[in-house]
């Protein structure tokens, strides 16, 4: 099962192992992972998932889809080139040892 | 031999007796009097939402599905297809686009309240279905005042029952399909309206919406609009007498809410897990699965029981504690994936605010029949009448 390291803006760092196919959102909030809230319940209507990938790892992540780009619009946080949304990175085995860096608010 | 029919007056009641067997003694169960696979435990449904690909909507997500509904709406497509649509209609119901309603939604929160002052007992649905109707109707641009076409506590009635099935014949009765024809009717005649002259409202967008070019089938535009009406009325009307429910039965969480309203968003979350109004919905697979030992076909159709994922001991402690403090993350309420519902953040702030103005009326309350008649649903779990006493 991949593993998915979530930083939270204090700097508290939970790794999670993840079933494959769940998003990086339902991970976090079925473990306690308190920077991810995933209000819309990951149909990538609220933006309250908001991440930012680590770079280097960019790469291995499906692109965005329009949709997302433009929920991304509405994070409260700063928006950046590594932002995404959790809920539509699904975790898969080419993700391992991925870790995502939350913002300090998400709403 | 244990069986788990969800067409039964027992699960209607109180279905999670048999969400525990299901979960402990039979994860991937066949019911063969639903026809359909019953997933039960919290990583489960959370696997099976996330995976449309195999987990297919295109086939109806209602336990019994309603009559040419399938493939016209945003709970019965796949994506794409289902994320274009949504895209039309969800900035609609997104929180921050919401914040002009909270003042409406209030007033009518209050009428609704004043109008039952100095009673000393009555059916919560007075006060949930008169604030409902009129929330959605605000919502959704639906005609009212003086350019309503019907009756509003019609609607309520006929949502309330297009969406219950006959326990007997395990299908929709006549009585269900025809309120279904009914809101359809009423559906086609608002469209007509706002098509005649739109106004700035989400019907009238939407059946003037487009995707690639192409304006929407005909089918599409009017069911997913009775769908909305359906879904609005019924879900947010059934999740607040369950909320009722939960407040009248737990004393102490009530006096906690009603002291600090701030609290209501946390007993909100908890009520979506602990009992939530939308218990199973339905898929159907692409292809050959199995799990726990058990193969489930291409082409089987399969239940996720939300309700049941909600009180996983394997996800949530001791799950059968109505617990305010809890903050149950990543419930499953609304459901999850794609399809979790649209409705999430008006459901949430209208429940807020509904019962922010009815504490201020009625601060204590308890349940007056210990026995609760139930809808008859295999998808939908609420009481059809909540007496409660004041004082």
């Amino acid at each position: 099962m991949p593993r998915i390291t979530y930083v939270e803006a204090t700097g508290a760092e939970t790794t999670i192992e993840l079933a494959e196919g769940w998003s990086l959102m339902q991970g976090a909030t079925a473990n306690g992972v308190e920077g991810i809230l995933g209000e819309c319940g990951g149909s990538c209507a609220c933006a309250t998932c908001h991440c930012y990938v680590d770079e280097a790892r960019l790469g291995d992540l499906p692109a965005a889809s329009e949709n997302e780009l433009a929920m991304l619009e509405n994070a409260a946080a700063e928006r950046q080139p590594n932002s995404r949304l959790a809920c539509q990175i699904k975790a898969t085995s080419a993700l391992d040892g991925l870790v995502v860096h939350l913002p300090e608010t998400q709403e | 031999m244990f069986s788990f029919d969800p067409y039964s007056p027992a699960v209607d009641a109180d279905p999670f007796p048999y969400y525990k067997r299901l979960r402990d003694d039979y994860p991937c169960f066949w019911s063969p009097e639903a026809q359909m696979w019953v997933l039960s435990r919290y990583a489960d449904i959370v696997s099976a939402g996330q995976d449309w690909q195999t987990y297919s909507s295109a086939s109806g997500n209602l336990m019994t599905e309603l009559p040419n509904r399938a493939g016209a709406t945003l709970g019965t497509t796949d994506p794409p297809r289902h994320d274009r649509l949504r895209g039309l209609i969800q900035s609609a119901f997104m929180k921050r686009n919401l914040e002009s309603l909270g003042e409406p939604i209030r007033a009518i929160a209050k009428d609704a309240a004043e109008e039952l002052r100095g009673g000393r007992s009555f059916d919560f649905k007075d006060f949930s279905s008169k604030f409902t109707v009129r929330v959605l109707m605000a919502a959704l641009g639906l005609p009212s005042g003086n350019e309503a076409i019907v009756d509003e506590q019609t609607v309520r009635e006929k949502a309330v029952l297009m969406v219950q099935s006959d326990p007997h014949t395990r299908a929709k009765g006549p009585e269900h399909l025809a309120a279904y024809n009914w809101m359809q009717d009423y559906a086609s005649k608002v469209i007509a309206m706002r098509r005649a002259e739109p106004r700035n409202d989400l019907i009238s967008n939407f059946a003037q919406a487009e995707i690639d070019g192409d304006r929407l089938d005909e089918r599409e535009v009017l069911l997913t609009t009775t769908t909305l009406i359906m879904a609005g009325v019924e879900s947010l009307g059934g999740f607040m007498m369950m909320f009722a429910l939960n407040l009248a039965d737990h004393a102490e969480a009530r006096q906690a809410v009603v002291r600090n309203p701030a609290q209501l968003a946390d007993a909100i979350e908890e009520s979506l897990r602990f009992n939530t109004s939308a218990q199973r919905f339905r898929r159907r697979l692409m292809k050959d699965v199995t799990l726990h030992g058990q193969t489930m076909k291409a082409g089987d159709f399969v239940c996720l029981a939300y309700g049941s994922g909600n009180r996983d001991e394997r996800q949530y402690p001791n799950p059968d504690l109505y617990d305010i403090a809890r903050k149950p993350r990543g419930h499953l309420g609304f459901g999850g994936g794609v399809h979790a519902c649209l409705g999430t953040a008006i459901a949430r702030l209208s429940v807020k605010i509904a019962f922010e103005e009815f504490h201020k009326v009625f601060p204590d309350y308890r349940r007056v029949a210990e026995q609760l008649a139930w809808m008859p649903s295999s998808t939908f779990r609420s009481p059809l009448v909540l007496e409660l006493a004041v004082g």
